[in-house]
């Protein structure tokens, strides 16, 4: 065995397994309950003890979106998402590629202060941009919820771009200026197709963060300009929660970033220790 | 090769002047902003008002209060996540064949919006319908009233929610340092008839410690800057029981309007985050390489 592991007995490997249903059960039922909630009629949801067997409906679905309209706020939640994401990943991969080859001085330096600017305290990055926001008269568009999503997009994304291009080799790039192209085509044609995993993986992660983000939003946005996370709280209401709604809002938030987070399980580590562990 | 410098340093001009914009020219407006009296409503204009804020801040019990309540958020959460996870991940790679499997069904909470885990708490926590309640009730362990209507259980119960949303991150970030570790001392460990639990204590671990320490620091800076767990479930009650830092700053600044104050109170927290931030970057890139 790899590693000088004993190996396991046919016990033990079972014991593991039991210890490891009993986390998988607590890790998730809730989504399964969020998921089956969101099937539920009213009734049936806050039968206490739960009831397991149910017949799903839709009505939540059909209610969510043809009758509030939670289909806006899925475009708006579209739009910001991807617009900072594009924004960070274009410049970012620029600015990557440029601190991972360029012989600039105290090239290390600028990219440290790059990253720390995205470790600052959420609300100390909502504070002044939302001043200065107001006098721009940016509070309440998709326009300054994209700038700020781009405070935590674009330090992320030079960083980790930053990051693969360093693992690649000079060689070919070396090679293609060799052969005529500048140092940019080199970028365009040699580098970037290399690190595009990487670009796409960083992509996700980008895309998740401006998703799922409330505090910005919550702030930023306003009546017609707001994300689902921020339509979701606001079915809070003075009379209560209405829980079928949450549920099924919630289900129609995570659903697209499980998915592509899933997909791109390898760079997870890599990309939420921003770069520590490979 | 002048020309190469040229193109690289363009290519980083356009991130760099935008992050100047977007985070720098903020940054010393909030230092501005904390030696003002700045009222978001403005019936009065801003005046300026010299150390004011600092002194209140460094007088005040309740800011105080605050750092202890986070102080105590952010150890409940990192101690269980952090042995939890390390727990998990060291049997998780006893089972290598059925490691992506789990991995993969682990890691669904880490997608969660912070504002739905808050949302998913209240409603399997609620006193009257919620699953989690009832099953409390039934085992016992919680008897009566609603969980986030008391001070004790709304901060455990805030805490479990991280736990259950951020361990599979410590499990994977494990999970990774596991795989990296070099087979030989292990091998020659075997060889002078060491036990599993003595590879365990006197490899294993210590080899792991820089991947734990960076994990540790990861989540104790999130647990900080995140909060929208806590103001969607309980804002900061009841009676400031779960009123961790990032909270304070948000009800000074939006709910009471003090921006100045907020700003203080901010750059506090910043001179924390840089002191983890330094931690961070200087065990684990190195200055310079």
């Amino acid at each position: 065995m790899k590693k000088g592991q004993a190996k396991l007995s046919w016990m033990s490997k079972l014991g593991l397994l039991i210890i490891f249903g009993i986390f998988l059960f607590w890790w998730l039922f809730p989504v399964y309950w969020m998921v089956s909630s969101s099937l539920k009629v009213e009734v049936e949801m806050f039968t206490i003890p739960p009831r397991w067997l149910f017949k799903p409906s839709l009505g939540n679905y059909k209610n969510l979106f043809a009758t509030l309209g939670f289909s806006s706020y899925v475009i708006n939640s579209i739009i910001a998402s991807l617009s900072s994401t594009a924004i960070a990943l274009l410049l970012g991969s620029l600015a990557g590629y440029g601190l991972a080859r360029g012989k600039i001085p105290r090239k290390n330096d600028i990219a440290f202060w790059m990253i720390s600017t995205r470790m600052a305290p959420i609300v100390g990055v909502i504070l002044p941009l939302y001043l200065i926001f107001r006098k721009l008269h940016l509070v309440g568009t998709l326009q300054g919820l994209i700038i700020a999503y781009t405070t935590f997009n674009l330090p992320f994304a030079v960083w980790l771009m930053r990051g693969f291009f360093m693992e690649i080799p000079r060689d070919m790039e070396e090679a293609a200026m060799v052969d005529g192209c500048s140092k940019f085509q080199a970028f365009l044609y040699v580098a970037l197709p290399l690190a595009k995993p990487g670009l796409v993986a960083m992509g996700v992660l980008c895309f998740m963060f401006a998703w799922n983000d409330y505090a910005f939003a919550v702030i930023f946005t306003s009546g017609k300009t707001q994300t689902l996370p921020v339509a979701c709280a606001r079915l809070m209401t003075e009379y209560g929660i209405v829980w079928g709604q949450v549920m099924t809002t919630g289900t129609v938030l995570v659903a697209p970033v499980l998915f592509l987070g899933v997909v791109i399980r390898k760079y997870l580590v890599r990309g939420l220790t921003m770069g520590a562990i490979k | 090769m002048r020309k190469r410098v040229n193109t690289e340093f363009w290519m980083i001009l356009p991130a760099l002047v935008v992050l100047a914009a977007i985070t720098v020219f903020p940054f010393i407006y909030t230092v501005r902003l904390s030696f003002m009296h700045y009222p978001m409503i403005q019936i009065r204009s801003p005046e300026f008002a010299g150390l004011e804020n600092w002194i209140r801040m460094f007088q005040d019990p309740k800011v105080r209060f605050y750092w202890w309540v986070t102080l105590k958020y952010v150890v409940g959460a990192l101690s269980c996540e952090m042995i939890l996870g390390i727990l998990i991940a060291l049997l998780l790679n006893k089972i290598r064949a059925l490691e992506d499997f789990f991995t993969t069904l682990t890691i669904s909470p880490m997608f969660f919006a912070p504002v739905l885990v808050g949302l998913l708490g209240r409603f399997l926590l609620h006193d009257s319908y919620g699953v989690y309640a009832y099953f409390l009730h039934q085992v016992g362990l919680f008897k009566g009233g609603s969980i986030f209507g008391q001070g004790t259980s709304a901060l455990l119960a805030l805490i479990g929610l991280d736990i259950w949303e951020w361990t599979p991150l410590v499990i994977i970030i494990v999970l990774a340092g596991l795989k990296a570790l070099p087979s030989e001392p292990f091998e020659a460990a075997s060889i002078d008839g060491a036990t599993g639990w003595n590879k365990l204590w006197y490899l294993t671990l210590p080899m792991l410690k820089p991947v734990i320490f960076v994990a540790l620091i990861i989540r104790t800076m999130d647990v900080m800057r995140y909060f929208a767990k806590i103001f969607i479930t309980t804002r900061g009650g009841p009676a400031d029981a779960t009123k961790i830092v990032s909270i304070a700053v948000y009800d000074q600044a939006f709910q009471a309007y003090r921006m100045g104050y907020a700003a203080t109170l901010t750059l506090s927290m910043l001179v924390v985050t840089i002191i983890l931030g330094i931690l961070f970057v200087r065990f684990f890139f190195g200055q310079g390489e």
